[in-house]
Formats: C-alpha cells, sequence, structure tokens
C-alpha cells in the first residue's frame, strides 16, 4: 500500500468504526499500520489451500449436567 | 537460618524451613514485607502489597500445622511461600489494573483467579500485585502511570515486559515466586533481561480463568523464579482441569502431568538442536555468546532453521495487534488519550487492520505450527537466546541489530514472538558473562505438552552450573 492509500484506508476505516483518531495520534496510527501492511504482504506470499485452516478452534458448549 | 537469609534462598528451602519448624510462615511473610519495603522505592516491582491478607493467610498456615491436620498441611509443596502476582490477576477485594489507569474505575475483583487460588491451595502466600506493561501490550515495562519496572541488577535500566514486575520481584528477593503471562514473550522477555528462571507453558496448558486477556488466542500463563525446582513445584500445583463453574474456554483442561519428579533426569536420550536463521541474524554478540554457552553444555552440535518464522512472526504481530486492539474498542473510542502513550498509537491502527489479514494470519499460523512439528520429529529441544541483548536503559527508543537499527519496545520479542505463536513451552534459563554485567536468557524449547523435557533441561543446566539466579546486590 502506498502511503496515500494508508491514510485513505485508515481515515475512512476509523469512522466506519466509530474511532475520532486526533492529529497527534494518527501520526503513529499511520506508521504502525504501515507496519501491520507489510507484516500481511508477506503473509500474502504464503501459498495456502482451501484446506489450510486457521489456527483458532471454536468448542461448542453443552448444558450443564445436572447431576442424577 | 532467619527469615531474612531465608528470603533469599529458594522456595523449596523456604517451605522446607517451615515444614521443619524452623521457621514460621507469619516470620517468612514479615520478612517478605519487610523486603519490599525496603526495596520497592528503587524497583517499584509492587503496585499493590496485602499486607493484611498475607499475614492473614501465614497465620493461618501456622495454626494449620499446629492443628490434628499438620500432617496433611506439612506435606503442602509450597508452604509458607511468599509469591505476587502480576497485577493483571483478580485479586479478591481490588481492582484488576492490567497496568491502565482505565480499570482504575473498574469492580473489584469478586474472586481470586484461579491460579492464585492453585498456588495458595499448595501453601503458597499471596503478598501483592506487581507492575506490567499497559494491558501487556509492551516488552520493557515502562509504565507510564506509575513509573517503570527497574532492573534489580542495574536500576538505570529495564526490567523487561510485559511481566517486569513479576520478574524484577523475584530477583530482587522480594518474594521467591511470582506469576506473569506470555502473549509474545512476556514471560521470556523479563526472565532474560532480569536473570530469572521463566515458565511459559504449552498454549491452553494452564487455566486463564480471572485473569485480564491480552489476546485470547495467544495468551499464556505461568511462573518466574529462581530455581527449576520451584518453577516445577509451582507448575505442578496450576495444573489441571478446571471442573464446574466459571472456565477458560482456551484451556485444553488436561489432567495433572507433574514434572518435579523427572526434572534430575539428566540430558540422556535427548536430541537439541540450536535455532539458527532468524535466531541468530537478530541477536548482538551477548545474546550469541549465551546460546553457544549453553549448546556446548547441552553437547549440541546441530543448528536448524524453523521453516516460515518470519512469517509466523507476522502472523503473531498481525493477530495480536487486532485481537487486542478489538477487545479495547469502546474505550479507543470514549477516551482513546486514557491509554499507555507508549502503546495507543498501536492499538488505535490494530482495531482498524482489514480482518482479511488477520484470518489469513491464523491459517498461516496453523500452517508454521504443523511444518514446526515435522522439526520435532527429529529434535526433542531447540535452543535460542530469549532477547536479542541484556537490558537496555530505561527510555531508550532504539538499538541496533545486524547494522539495522530497529525501535526497541516492539522488537525486544522477536525471538520469543515466533515460538508464542505455536505455542510451545519454553523455560527460559538465565546466562551469565555472556555481557560483562549483566544477565541474558536463553530458551529452551520443547514440542507441545513436554514443559517435562524443557525443566529437565533447565534443571540440568542449573546444576552444571552454567545458569543460575543470583539475587541482585539491592
Amino acid at each position: 500500500m502506498t502511503l496515500e492509500q494508508i491514510e485513505a484506508y485508515v481515515d475512512a476505516s476509523a469512522v466506519a468504526l466509530g474511532l475520532r483518531l486526533r492529529r497527534d495520534h494518527r501520526v503513529g496510527v499511520l506508521r504502525y499500520f504501515a507496519l501491520a501492511a507489510e507484516f500481511a504482504a508477506l503473509l500474502d506470499a504464503v501459498p495456502l489451500d482451501p484446506q489450510d485452516e486457521p489456527a483458532v478452534q471454536f468448542t461448542p458448549v453443552g448444558p450443564r449436567e445436572v447431576e442424577a | 537460618m532467619n527469615a531474612d537469609a531465608l528470603l533469599r534462598q529458594d522456595a523449596a528451602s523456604m517451605a522446607e524451613a517451615v515444614r521443619s519448624g524452623a521457621l514460621s510462615a507469619s516470620a517468612l511473610a514479615q520478612a517478605s514485607l519487610a523486603r519490599i519495603d525496603a526495596t520497592d522505592g528503587r524497583v517499584n516491582a509492587f503496585t499493590e502489597v496485602v499486607r493484611e491478607r498475607a499475614l492473614r493467610r501465614a497465620a493461618q498456615v501456622d495454626a494449620s500445622l499446629a492443628s490434628p491436620q499438620g500432617a496433611r498441611t506439612r506435606e503442602l509443596p509450597l508452604l509458607g511461600v511468599p509469591f505476587a502476582v502480576k497485577n493483571l490477576f483478580d485479586i479478591a477485594g481490588l481492582q484488576t489494573l492490567a497496568g491502565s489507569k482505565i480499570e482504575r474505575d473498574s469492580t473489584p475483583a469478586r474472586a481470586d483467579a484461579t491460579l492464585v487460588r492453585r498456588l495458595e491451595s499448595a501453601g503458597a502466600v499471596l503478598v501483592g500485585a506487581l507492575n506490567m506493561d499497559e494491558y501487556a501490550y509492551g516488552f520493557t515495562t515502562e509504565n507510564s502511570h506509575v513509573g517503570p519496572a527497574h532492573n534489580p541488577h542495574d536500576l538505570t535500566r529495564i526490567a523487561g515486559g510485559s511481566s517486569g514486575g513479576s520478574a524484577a520481584a523475584v530477583a530482587a528477593a522480594q518474594v521467591p515466586l511470582t506469576l506473569g503471562s506470555d502473549t509474545n514473550g512476556s514471560i521470556r522477555v523479563p526472565a532474560s533481561l532480569c536473570g530469572v528462571f521463566g515458565l511459559k507453558p504449552t498454549f491452553g496448558r494452564l487455566p486463564r480463568t480471572g485473569s485480564y486477556p491480552f489476546v485470547a488466542s495467544l495468551d499464556h500463563l505461568g511462573p518466574f523464579a529462581r530455581s527449576v525446582r520451584d518453577l516445577a513445584a509451582a507448575y505442578d500445583a496450576m495444573q489441571g482441569p478446571e471442573g464446574h463453574g466459571p472456565h477458560d474456554a482456551g484451556c485444553a483442561q488436561r489432567a495433572v502431568e507433574s514434572t518435579l519428579p523427572g526434572i534430575g533426569r539428566g540430558l540422556q536420550g535427548l536430541r537439541i538442536g540450536v535455532l539458527g536463521g532468524w535466531f541468530r541474524e537478530r541477536a548482538q554478540p551477548e545474546a550469541l555468546t549465551a546460546v553457544d554457552t549453553v549448546a556446548q553444555a547441552l553437547g549440541a552440535s546441530h543448528t536448524v532453521e524453523l521453516p516460515l518464522v518470519r512469517e509466523g512472526r507476522a502472523a503473531a504481530f498481525l493477530i495480536t495487534n487486532s485481537e487486542g486492539a478489538a477487545l479495547h474498542l469502546p474505550d479507543l473510542r470514549a477516551r482513546a488519550a486514557d491509554f499507555e502513550p507508549l502503546s495507543r498509537d498501536r492499538f488505535l491502527a490494530g482495531a482498524l487492520l482489514p480482518a482479511a489479514w488477520v484470518a489469513r494470519a491464523q491459517r498461516v499460523r496453523q500452517l508454521y505450527a504443523q511444518k514446526v512439528a515435522r522439526l520435532f520429529e527429529r529434535f526433542d529441544i531447540l535452543i535460542a537466546a530469549a532477547t536479542p541483548c541484556a537490558a537496555t536503559p530505561i527510555g531508550a527508543e532504539w538499538f541496533e541489530l545486524q547494522g539495522e537499527r530497529l525501535p526497541v519496545r516492539p522488537n525486544m520479542g522477536l525471538l520469543t514472538q515466533p515460538i508464542s505463536c505455536i505455542g510451545l513451552p519454553v523455560c527460559a534459563v538465565p546466562v551469565w558473562g555472556a555481557h560483562p554485567d549483566l544477565p541474558i536468557g536463553v530458551q529452551v524449547i520443547g514440542a507441545p505438552w513436554r514443559e517435562d523435557l524443557v525443566l529437565r533441561v533447565a534443571a540440568a543446566l542449573e546444576s552444571a552450573g552454567v545458569v543460575h539466579a543470583p539475587v541482585a546486590p539491592l
């Protein structure tokens, strides 16, 4: 992402989330978002099959067992 | 031996003294409280001391020893041992601050965290809560709300983080045992910089019920101590499924697999590798010397690289950034200025990450775990430095790694983050002599659920005198 793209995305997504970025916070936010974008690009380059599942698992929750 | 001298020994020695009647639990608790009073103005490890509770609990231990149940009480592994916990663990009656200013407005905890209860059931005596990076998002414990935790071995330097108070309190002999949390390195980094032992168990091993989360899909809890036998005793006391009532959905709820009886079995039959590539390219000379010292003592000559390690670290960063920020989104919206200035902008950026990035990070994380599992078919243990360098000065913004200038605060965990990303158990062991004045830790890494092996190797290194955790001369 270019700096302009990052700025446009950060400002638009902040609005979508109801997050008002103060000017003195925004500088750091743009820097950290750019760093995250670099990491995301690294992961984008990893070949994945549709069968490569995510690490997180959900465990269904049953009702409490009633003792007999 | 009097209580002050005993406080410089390990928890097992203290429990034995109480067991034998040489010293009461009350005398030990008073000695710990006095040591905190005398030293914490310089160390700043504690954010709360629960004096009355500690003395009441110690008196209960002493009364129980003198009662008809005395024989059973005497068997408790941590009898009368003072301990303290990172201030993200619930302590009944106190606000669980998690290093923040924001949580000062929260409702006090109604009950102790599960692990606090388990340690007290094993005979230990809680004396207080410890300093940390806000919401555990940091590696330095330069907490702007309560001041930095100071490294007891050099008070001008950081204690590491985010469990900085937990490592500093043990190095300062304020207590022999503490608890911390580790999402990306927050037990292993401060253990390395303060020269103490730290155990990050397998992801899902110890229940997190009653602790303030940072990143639920990466958070681990574990102990710090000045001996391996203390780590093993504390870890054994904290294992086991939670049963009825509130429980940690991320906990595997496995049965107890005791490690203490096996830590003296030595190195025979263990295949040990040294991590190269990423782990050597991002280490300063003292970190490389520490690893080489440990490798030589272990007879480990094979260097291996973790497949997908760079991508694993990237995945951990994105998951942490996004999940951690989402947890605090209401406060980021309403009161961003009340967050720790050193991590606030990282939190705000994390709230904005596209979902597709994070979903992909979780898929790459799983692939990375599968590839590393194949490496453990050839090795039982892998070793690597715990931090790229020894403790940096408080306030330092940058350090240099192989000619590259990097910010200290997000990068002190460069070598720990790829390991916790896939939940492997690690014992951080303290090496002296690699740096002129300061300690630095080495990670002893095992396959999932093999805490027994990482503790066994750590104990072998300790008994050979290669690693040790001296009390800081405060």
